[in-house]
């Protein structure tokens, strides 16, 4: 698979060129809580995009194939099934209510014609077979076409049932529930290279299972110290190496990376190798712990790197290397003046996602007023675009927006002060082998490809 | 000064997110709650240091009960009080070593003010006081010999029976990566486990996973259903079990420091209670998980 990336420049921005594709969701300014997106994931051949939301549904949309016929080579990604993934629990004991909020989503790689997904709310991992039916069994014996038994006094003669086509029917329908083995707040998933074995991450402790067994968890990972009062760090992600089945990496509220061998010990407390970027002394506030919680962490898909999403800045890490990033890039430096009110409305606390284009060369990161950003690692530019309904022309080229801090404001900047902080795109995904991008807004999903990929095949 | 205006307003408004935190769908969020501990020791120490050093420089020398009277003025007024009151005195946190907000600030040591009540108590550093233990009623340390858990030699696993769906799910302690399903043995996670089990009950923190103690060595095999768990245990009391205790449950903030002040605490320190005597009698659980 060959991914074309722009080395051109273009006078008003160099690097890609996105064109809005399209659009999923309500148009309704009111958004039900229900329905607010909370987890967004290709596949591992990007032909299906499945999003979980508040409300514990997973929607899982299915790109068409390319028609030779339409302008643009990539097909539509539209709806190929619904169902729901998690129903809100109760804990007597506390008399707390567990969340349906389907907070991660992982694609197994596909082994026969079904699809199969692990989805996550904050206690119960489910593994969800998504298979198509395009074929009935008619002509029964015993039975009417409508189910009911016949009445046998009837039955003269005997028939072999054949199968008959039907419309496309798309079933999603749970084989295994891991429940029952965390304590705290489950964060992530991650499947393993192995293809047999996934972690589940919680605040302290991270789980290892095997896809086939339900009762039995195996503790790889345990950060909680003996009196809580001692706490000062919890887990924020996990995630497996891409091709190494021992190695795992998981990040913490500390702004540390830490990367495991579960070939080293039974319990994988001690780290093989610690990544943490000193602090600079100078920069030290009141919320310096919060902006350093690392809100999501990625390996690479070489597996070479790693990458880390804090409050403001994307870090690039060698996994050779543990002293600093190797890249850094600032996301939204603008609000490091706004620390104190981001903290009163809460917003210091939101996790916004990143990840990797297909081939690591560009990393991709939401933000608020509906604004994404990329950086291209290569040329070392960088864009902020916006995924708004106002802009959703087919196929029209997203401009480049701007967030000026300074009393003049250019035509097309926003100021700090004008950003929306309600609208923010904390989860993205990057098509693994091409450059389509999902990006979610509070309820929305756009889907967004390159322009300069159809281009050269026109 | 604005500064110091800031500290007291952070302050306040921590407090208030720790309070409705507690309300929340889906239980308290540790992370997010650990992250405004860290909001809060960061403002209380400028505070702090703030104060002292305004002191210092006004007044050389200082009744300690003006000192007291004049931190008292500073303390959190209404309900945020009880929160300072469950909060600081269960909290250590990590000191850190200097820190800004906006202008570099001496980094003064915090004078030990020893404190009698609650109010002085969010403006010094949190000393464990048995006098500030919660009554008897809830989380007692008195009964403390009878949390002396049985720790286990050989067994580092954890089962949970979930009478509902009847669902077994053992957690084992540790992963084995090429003898997964060999026979029990000790593995290097066990004596960290051990040590963890242990239940230090100077500070109120309640652990919702110990509340029952293992009942000895586990065998290490599945546990497939309800029947059959029942049919092999001779601990548990299988005729009066009608429903368990779970163990299970979100530990957010009720591991992260006391709730002596609140209903929930209340209902949660009736339960433990309950579940004690019923440990020790073998009967009436409630609806519970961990088995042994």
């Amino acid at each position: 698979n060959v991914l074309v990336i722009s080395a051109e420049a273009d006078d008003e921005n160099s690097g890609m060129e996105w064109c809005f594709s399209q659009v999923k969701g309500a148009i309704d300014d009111e958004v039900a809580e229900a329905d607010i997106i909370s987890t967004v994931e290709f596949n591992s051949t990007g032909d299906l995009l499945a999003t979980g939301d508040k409300g514990g549904r997973i929607v899982i949309f299915q790109q068409e194939p390319e028609s030779k016929n339409q302008p643009q080579c990539r097909g539509e990604y539209n709806v190929y099934s619904t169902f729901q993934s998690h129903e809100p629990e109760f804990d007597y004991l506390k008399s707390l209510e567990i969340e349906e909020k389907i907070n991660k989503i992982r694609w197994l790689p596909q082994k026969n014609a079904a699809h199969y997904l692990l989805s996550t709310n904050d206690k119960t991992i489910k593994l969800w077979k998504i298979s198509e039916r395009d074929k009935r069994p008619e002509g029964y014996n015993l039975k009417e076409e409508d189910g009911r038994y016949k009445d046998f006094t009837t039955i003269a003669s005997l028939q072999v049932p054949v199968f008959k086509p039907m419309d496309l029917m798309v079933e999603a329908s749970p084989r295994r529930v891991f429940a029952n083995a965390h304590t705290y707040h489950i964060n992530s998933i991650s499947v393993n290279s192995d293809n047999e074995t996934y972690l589940s991450a919680d605040d302290l402790r991270i789980n290892l299972w095997h896809q086939e067994i339900t009762d039995q968890s195996f503790n790889i990972v345990d950060i909680k110290p003996a009196n809580m009062e001692d706490l000062t760090e919890v887990i924020t992600a996990a995630e497996f190496h891409p091709n190494q089945c021992q190695t795992l990496l998981y990040s913490s509220s500390k702004g540390i990376i830490r990367l495991c061998d579960l070939r080293a010990a039974a319990l994988c407390d001690q780290h093989v190798k610690l990544f943490e970027e000193p602090e600079d002394p100078n920069s030290r506030s009141f919320f310096s712990e919060i902006i350093s919680s690392i809100a999501d962490v990625k390996f690479s898909h070489s597996g070479r790197y790693m990458m880390t999403r804090d409050y403001l800045s994307v870090k690039i890490w060698d996994v050779n290397m543990e002293t600093r990033p190797i890249e850094t890039y600032q996301v939204n430096e603008y609000l490091r003046s706004k620390l104190c009110s981001l903290y009163e409305n809460d917003c210091i606390f939101d996790k916004f996602e990143c990840c990797w284009s297909g081939d690591d060369s560009v990393v991709m990161t939401g933000s608020y007023n509906n604004f994404f950003r990329m950086f291209d690692r290569g040329c070392r530019h960088d864009v902020t675009l916006e995924a708004s309904r106002e802009h959703c022309k087919p196929q029209s080229v997203l401009k480049p927006r701007r967030v000026t801090t300074g009393g003049k404001r250019k035509k097309d900047e926003i100021s700090v002060d004008s950003l929306d902080f309600n609208r923010k795109i904390l989860h993205t995904a990057w098509h693994p082998l091409d450059n389509i991008i999902a990006v979610a807004t509070t309820n929305n999903l756009f889907i967004f490809q390159d322009k300069l990929n159809q281009q050269l095949t026109n | 000064m604005e500064c110091a205006f800031d500290a007291q307003n952070l302050i306040s408004i921590s407090l208030r997110k720790i309070q409705s935190s507690r309300t929340q769908r889906g239980g308290i969020k540790l992370h997010k709650n650990l992250l405004v501990t860290y909001v809060l020791r960061n403002a209380r120490q400028f505070y702090m240091n703030k104060n002292l050093s305004h002191i210092q420089r006004t007044q050389q020398y200082e009744d300690v009960a003006a000192v007291r009277e004049r931190q008292e003025y500073l303390e959190i007024t209404g309900s945020f009080k009880e929160l300072t009151d469950d909060f600081y005195c269960n909290f250590t946190g990590v000191e850190s070593d200097s820190w800004h907000c906006g202008a570099h600030q001496p980094n003064d040591q915090p004078a030990e003010v020893a404190h009698q009540d609650a109010s002085a108590c969010a403006m010094v550093s949190p000393v464990s006081d048995s006098d500030l233990m919660v009554p008897e009623a809830c989380w007692s340390c008195v009964e403390k010999s009878a949390w002396e858990l049985p720790v286990p030699n050989t067994t580092n696993q954890k089962t949970v029976l979930d009478l509902d769906t009847h669902v077994v799910t053992t957690v084992t302690n540790g992963y084995f990566h090429s003898d997964c399903c060999a026979q029990p043995k000790q593995p290097q996670g066990a004596h960290y486990y051990t040590k963890k089990r242990k239940m230090d009950t100077n500070y109120y923190i309640i652990d919702p996973e110990f509340y029952l103690p293992d009942f000895g060595p586990v065998p290490f095999k599945r546990m497939r259903a309800d029947e059959d768990s029942n049919g092999d245990s001779d601990q548990l009391d299988s005729s009066n079990i009608s429903n368990l205790i779970s163990v299970l449950g979100s530990g957010g903030l009720s591991e992260f420091m006391s709730w002596q002040h609140t209903d929930l605490e209340q209902i949660f320190a009736t339960q433990t209670i309950c579940l004690k005597q019923t440990l020790l009698t073998g009967s009436g659980w409630t609806r519970a998980i961990e088995a042994f």
